[in-house]
């Protein structure tokens, strides 16, 4: 039983007023004014984070907030340059990935006080988003403004054209030993240059036109889209915990025997050879025609949904051998920088992004899933009312069958370790037991 | 049900041909193969320019535009809503594009005159005066045309931080303003052929090194210095990396960078491909229009016409 809307929104409409007249002190009420900078790197989403800017503005008359947007590209980069440059923006959208090692290095502000004080409800999130933004150190550093998981992104007509109905898809079951019905559908769904299908005698695996499985890259060490929704059914998790473990488990016989038989994928002419994805977007091979399934973030489905003439179903992940599904869980937060010279206005519009307020317009322009549990049933609605079904990436949460991305330290090192062998292992040049020694290298950063 | 169709008989042509020459035909379709190598990808781009994003993955055959729309034109010069843009499949991403292309210029003009000027000054040091150590000096400022400039980079960046220069154009322009290695190689080759008579003629009548410089060794060095600025300026023009470390801030953001917003905006997503390249058609407009101009001059002053 879920809690009624109404209720959630009472609380965070109490939330807000809390803490729209929770002042602190007088010094501070003085520095919550002036121009704010906060950056963003989705696009997609600026319109709905431009009118959360300026409804704020509205609110706060004293604080205006300048977004910049910046492509996932460079916005790495420009962003550490500006914490040595000092040009970094007050507020900037916090990943996963990045934030543990920013946390090390003294670049975020701690908001606990203000979270405590202005009353903020950590409950009224989606189970264990809030969770992930609390550092190694037992402090916060963000508040969480949205969420991800993974699907099944697939070609309509292509599954008409082979007889794969969408019952099938939904039910898809999959074990590292035969593949299950996944590796089945994805068999049939691949076609050669003659027209002959995978699952028939004298499919011509070098010469294939359509793949049932489109192929994004190695994964390196997390697999988010790649391989982590299958290899997290056996029962097999990246590190000892989460957050912040400290030993990873690469060298476990089950996640081998899982990136075994995802290379295989290759070798039987199912999946596109990993050489062929450098450089070339997933999305729009798929788009091409030139597979059938592919995996994917909940962040990608605008682009997909978007392409012209194509009709895109999405399903669920398959069941794996423990009777469940899996899929990463991602979120995204906004924090606040050491540096900023703006900390009370900062705070208060990191709270403001984290409120339903804000996070209801987010969920109108059906883009992303809000981390709010009440915006997000609103985001849903607002894909459903533009015909996309978006169970596939809710039944996820709904049903617990999420894991959280693997937070440690070094992640940025143990990318750099694994992203080679991984490719070593999806191109076939190696069995997945070479792993083991790149797990050494993995545990070695952490002793 | 019958229907004849009748052809028309094969006109022969009127002037008479010129016997068929294996070795003038195999030159014709050399060329025309070169051309189409180097005009097919504008082109293309010109093309796919002219698409709606995403309707170019499902017709990526096609020589003529999917979907034809000037959506992406309209998105570099900042037209369209981002709501529209990213029904297009476009990016999302807003460019103020007169802002940075004005950047751009104003970048690439005070970079290229200085360093044109001040360089022209060291080769003549390097060139006409005798002074202890020339040689030794002249080859340290060539060796510094073996350092990678990513090796500068960062000590560079951080020498312009504690200037407390981010984010401005001056601190944009300093690294390039004063002098480039080869611009001094280039203009020193050109001054060591320059007759002496005239100088030492000069030097009679009285003329000191800064009448020389400015009276005779510039006119006379005017087309490769012509050539240098054009050089200088395209390099500038297309600079990325500085700019992006030290001009991040909308106000001196130059256009090479401003194009950053067509590139990939989520992890793994797709470029704003029409967006990209409407952008990149648009940018090095200016650039096409500089050749047109000089283009002439460049290759007459490159191929040294040997008059002394």
């Amino acid at each position: 039983m879920k809690k009624s809307l109404g209720a959630v929104a009472v609380a965070a409409v109490m939330a807000l007023s809390l803490s729209a007249c929770g002042g602190g002190s007088s010094s501070s009420a003085e520095s919550a004014k002036g121009e704010i900078n906060y950056w963003l790197w989705d696009a997609n989403q600026l319109p709905a984070y431009q009118q959360c800017a300026d409804d704020f503005a509205k609110a706060n008359p004293d604080i205006s907030v300048k977004i910049t947007q910046r492509g996932w590209d460079d916005y790495w980069s420009t962003l550490t340059n500006g914490f040595v440059g000092g040009t970094a923006p007050d507020v900037f959208t916090n990943h996963l990935g990045r934030y543990g090692e920013l946390a090390e290095n003294k670049q975020l502000l701690a908001i606990d006080d203000a979270v405590k004080k202005d009353n903020i409800d950590l409950t009224q999130y989606n189970e264990g988003l809030a969770d992930l933004w609390v550092g190694q150190d037992g402090k916060r550093y963000g508040l969480p403004k949205d969420w991800d998981t993974i699907g099944l992104f697939y070609n309509e007509a292509m599954l008409a054209s082979g007889g794969v109905t969408e019952e099938q898809m939904k039910n898809l079951t999959w074990n590292p030993q035969d593949g299950g019905t996944y590796e089945q559908v994805i068999a049939h769904l691949s076609v050669d240059k003659n027209g002959k299908r995978g699952d028939e005698a004298g499919f011509d695996k070098n010469n294939v036109a359509v793949y049932g499985l489109g192929l994004n890259g190695g994964g390196d060490s997390s697999g988010q889209t790649e391989w982590s929704y299958l290899t997290n059914t056996t029962g097999w998790s990246h590190t000892d915990k989460n957050p912040w473990g400290t030993h990873y488990n690469y060298d476990d016989p089950k996640f081998q025997e899982s990136m075994d038989w995802f290379a295989g994928l290759v070798e039987k002419g199912y999946m596109p050879k990993l050489e062929t994805t450098v450089g070339a977007s997933m999305a729009d091979t798929f788009a091409a025609g030139k597979s059938a399934i592919n995996a994917h973030g909940s962040w990608m489905t605008g682009q997909y949904t978007g392409y012209q003439g194509i009709d895109v179903g999405i399903a669920p992940t398959p069941v794996g051998p423990e009777g469940k599904r899996a899929s990463m869980f991602n979120g995204l937060a906004d924090s606040i920088w050491a540096g900023t010279k703006k900390k009370d206005a900062s705070i208060k519009w990191v709270e403001y992004l984290a409120s339903a307020d804000c996070q209801d317009v987010v969920a109108s322009k059906a883009v992303v899933f809000p981390a709010l549990k009440a915006s997000s049933d609103k985001a849903a609605a607002a894909f459903a009312a533009k015909n996309v079904d978006v169970s596939a990436f809710t039944e996820h949460v709904k049903n617990k069958s999420t894991f959280l991305y693997p937070i440690t330290d070094n992640t940025a090192k143990v990318k750099g370790i694994m992203e080679p062998a991984m490719d070593a292992v999806v191109s076939g040049k190696v069995p997945a037991s070479s792993l083991t020694q790149a797990n050494e290298q993995v545990n070695a950063l952490f002793k | 049900m019958t229907s004849t169709t009748s052809r028309a008989p094969q006109q022969a042509p009127a002037r008479r041909r010129r016997p068929f020459n294996t070795r003038r035909a195999g030159a014709w379709a050399l060329l025309v193969l070169a051309i189409a190598v180097s005009v097919l990808p504008f082109l293309w781009v010109l093309r796919t320019a002219l698409s709606t994003n995403s309707a170019l993955a499902a017709n990526s055959a096609s020589l003529l535009p999917a979907d034809f729309t000037f959506g992406a034109f309209m998105r570099v010069f900042g037209l369209q809503s981002p709501a529209d843009a990213i029904a297009e499949g476009g990016s999302g991403a807003t460019i103020d594009f007169w802002l940075y292309l004005k950047n751009s210029i104003i970048f690439s003009s005070i970079t290229t005159a200085g360093a044109v000027f001040f360089s022209a000054m060291a080769a003549y040091a390097f060139a006409r005066l005798r002074w202890r150590g020339r040689n030794a000096v002249f080859s340290l400022f060539l060796g510094t045309m073996l350092v990678p400039p990513i090796f500068t980079a960062l000590p560079n960046f951080l020498l312009i931080k504690n200037l407390d220069l981010l984010n401005t154009m001056l601190g944009m322009v300093l690294p390039y303003v004063f002098m480039t290695p080869f611009a001094i190689f280039f203009l020193r080759q050109f001054f060591l052929n320059m007759s002496r008579e005239v100088e030492e003629a000069a030097m009679l009548d009285g003329a000191k090194h800064l009448r020389i410089f400015f009276q005779i060794v510039l006119p006379n060095a005017a087309a490769p210095i012509a050539t240098l600025a054009l050089l200088t300026f395209i390099g500038q023009w297309n600079e990325y990396f500085w700019p992006l470390l030290v001009g991040s801030q909308d106000d001196v953001r130059v256009l090479q960078v401003g194009l950053g917003v067509f590139k990939s905006q989520a992890p793994q997503g797709s470029p704003d491909w029409s967006g990209l390249m409407a952008a990149t058609l648009v940018s090095a407009l200016p650039v096409l229009i500089l050749f047109a101009a000089f283009g002439k001059k460049i290759v007459n002053s490159i191929g040294f016409s040997g008059i002394k």
